[in-house]
């Protein structure tokens, strides 16, 4: 058993390594993303100060946690974003599919270790130096306790497997659509809303936050960077992970399921 | 046990059914029609480990689906199939690690890393012994002329050079059954060549089965012993390949070259036809049950001054191209066994 856990390991680790080399393939890709995400931290960060030109709080929100929350999480926000329904597309229509499950590992572990691996590469090269710009252009501040970097780094993990599940989920759709993209664009569309990753679900009305509570959205990146912010105290870190644990253990046997009946709809396009 | 063991295979699609225009494809959203189409009927056939078979067939005749089917890709609609004792599809995954597939337009290379990254992480994939890889890494290098290609990306390669990095891929993990679907699709001969010499290689030392399909007649005439040919998803020969030749090569062509013309109306033993004649060129073709090659040769040589003459060995091609436009069926079946 211990070995058997140590040789898959061993696999999944191998294919983590070779996301950071892939990485380092696109240099200008990079740069225009960098660019990207610096421009969305300084029109966000505007935004948020323009709306507390005219009142201290906002939703029971004062602007220095507002601005700091929403800082963070367009940090944050790269780190549970993977693209997944479109890869999946891309797998079916093209058949590149066929040459997935003809592979002698797990295909959803498989795409889990490559989310995970490009997530961590993310952290290091993307989120690392926009950390910095904020800190030194905006006035972003981070925690100094290490319980917190502790706590939201357990909760990004817990919240990362919730939603990875939730959306291979949505993505076995595609093995009977055999199209990706209306898809994703909807995904993503709800995503930016009920993930926290634009305005803290905490301001939201009432019934928006009822919906945001039964998406894992938030889970992934609300429920982290409110940890990381302060938005939701170190007290309720417990609490918080043991729902992601819930979501987990609801929505990975489901989409295990979900893909084991949609592999059998697969038709693998072009001869 | 046979390697591949396929007993009344049948795969239906359920496809989509639309009508042409605007209208259709309104149509089409509402009330979605499907139509069912029979890609592989009621197949059977056994394939003993070692082998190389050749299975062929004209576009859309339901090879592919075969061999997804076979790779466990595919959920067969009804019969049996089983690869070395499993159900490829019910033991996806172990029956995976027993085999090797090339799919002759797409790659298992990972497109943005050298190839050498690439057979390192399936390596650790089929957890190969270390020596064992480095062993064989070696080889493959070897016979495929790997050495500069091994630190080259893949997005990087010519065909020739992506397909021969393939095979490496496929066959480093030493798998007992191999699919290998048009691995010589767009190459050169000399590519071809040396891909065939490898696939011949590990046939004879690992005893590995290997099923091809291809559209190559070179292909089957240097590695196939047997031939499986479908039409309709149905099995329409199974036998040796000398048989196909012997049976369908009934005509054979024999091309003389003469001093000076030879002389209209020409008196040629039965079953002799003039295919071509140039000024000192005679192209004949002759029913062999009918008569011999050196009577029409003598027959030519009494009427004209023949300088030289060639005869041409049956032309698998065109058996091909005669089977596939019904042949078999007023054939006798004494060769092979015809379904």
């Amino acid at each position: 058993m211990f070995s058997l856990l140590r040789r898959r390991l061993s696999i999944y680790g191998a294919i983590m390594a070779l996301i950071p080399k892939q990485f380092m393939q696109y240099s200008a890709w990079f740069w225009a993303e960098m660019i990207g995400q610096v421009l969305a931290m300084v029109i966000v960060g505007s935004f948020w100060r323009a709306v507390y030109a005219s009142s201290t709080t906002v939703g029971g929100l004062t602007a220095d946690s507002t601005i700091r929350y929403i800082l963070l999480a367009q940090l944050v926000a790269p780190l549970v974003r993977w693209g997944m329904i479109l890869e999946m597309g891309g797998l079916v229509s093209q058949g590149g599919v066929a040459i997935e499950l003809t592979r002698p590992i797990d295909m959803q572990a498989r795409m889990f270790a490559q989310g995970l691996a490009a997530s961590l590469t993310n952290l290091i090269f993307k989120s690392g130096p926009l950390a910095l710009f904020g800190w030194l252009f905006l006035g972003l501040t981070f925690p100094t306790d290490p319980l917190t970097w502790g706590a939201f780094l357990i909760s990004w993990l817990l919240g990362f497997a919730a939603l990875f599940c939730f959306d291979w989920i949505i993505a076995c759709v595609v093995f009977y659509t055999t199209e990706a993209w209306g898809l994703h664009i909807l995904r993503e569309g709800v995503a930016a809303f009920l993930s926290g990753a634009l305005i803290p679900l905490a301001m939201m009305p009432s019934l928006l936050q009822k919906v945001a509570a039964v998406v894992p959205f938030g889970q992934a990146l609300y429920v982290p960077v409110g940890l990381l912010s302060g938005l939701i105290p170190l007290s309720g870190a417990p609490k918080a992970w043991l729902i992601q644990i819930a979501w987990i253990v609801v929505l990975l046997p489901l989409s295990r399921f979900v893909f084991s009946r949609a592999v059998r709809a697969v038709t693998v396009q072009g001869g | 046990m046979s390697a591949i063991s396929v007993q009344n295979l049948t795969k239906v699609y359920r496809i989509a059914d639309k009508e042409p225009g605007l209208k259709g494809s309104l149509k089409a959203l509402v009330r979605p029609q499907f139509k069912e189409k029979v890609a592989v009927d009621n197949l059977s056939f056994q394939i003993e480990p070692g082998e190389i078979v050749g299975y062929i067939g004209v576009n859309g005749a339901g090879k592919s689906t075969t061999i997804k089917m076979l790779t466990g890709i595919l959920e067969p609609s009804g019969g049996k199939v089983s690869v070395m004792g499993r159900d490829p599809h019910r033991q996806r995954v172990a029956n995976a690690r027993e085999i090797g597939v090339v799919f002759g337009q797409r790659t298992q290379l990972w497109w943005d890393l050298a190839l050498i990254e690439s057979l390192n992480l399936i390596a650790k994939i089929y957890e190969i012994e270390p020596a064992l890889y480095k062993q064989r890494l070696h080889e493959f290098t070897e016979t495929l002329e790997l050495g500069e290609l091994l630190r080259q990306p893949i997005r990087s390669m010519s065909l020739g050079q992506k397909m021969r990095a393939e095979l490496a891929a496929t066959l480093i993990h030493d798998p007992k059954v191999v699919y290998l679907d048009e691995p010589t699709i767009g190459l050169d001969v000399v590519v071809k060549e040396r891909i065939r010499a490898f696939i011949k290689e590990r046939n004879r030392i690992a005893g590995t089965t290997v099923i091809l399909t291809t559209h190559d007649l070179g292909d089957i005439e240097e590695l196939c012993q047997r031939v499986i040919m479908i039409d309709a998803g149905q099995k329409i020969y199974d036998g040796p390949l000398a048989a196909i030749k012997e049976r369908f090569g009934k005509y054979r062509t024999i091309t003389l070259e003469t001093a000076h013309a030879a002389p209209a109306g020409l008196a040629l033993p039965e079953g002799v036809f003039i295919e071509g004649q140039e000024e000192s060129k005679l192209v004949l073709r002759f029913d062999r049950t009918l008569t011999t090659a050196s009577q029409v040769a003598a027959a030519v040589m009494a009427q004209a001054e023949v300088i030289d003459f060639n005869l041409a060995e049956p032309d698998l091609e065109s058996i091909v191209k005669q089977i596939y436009s019904g042949a078999l069926s007023t054939a006798t079946p004494e060769v092979g066994s015809v379904v």
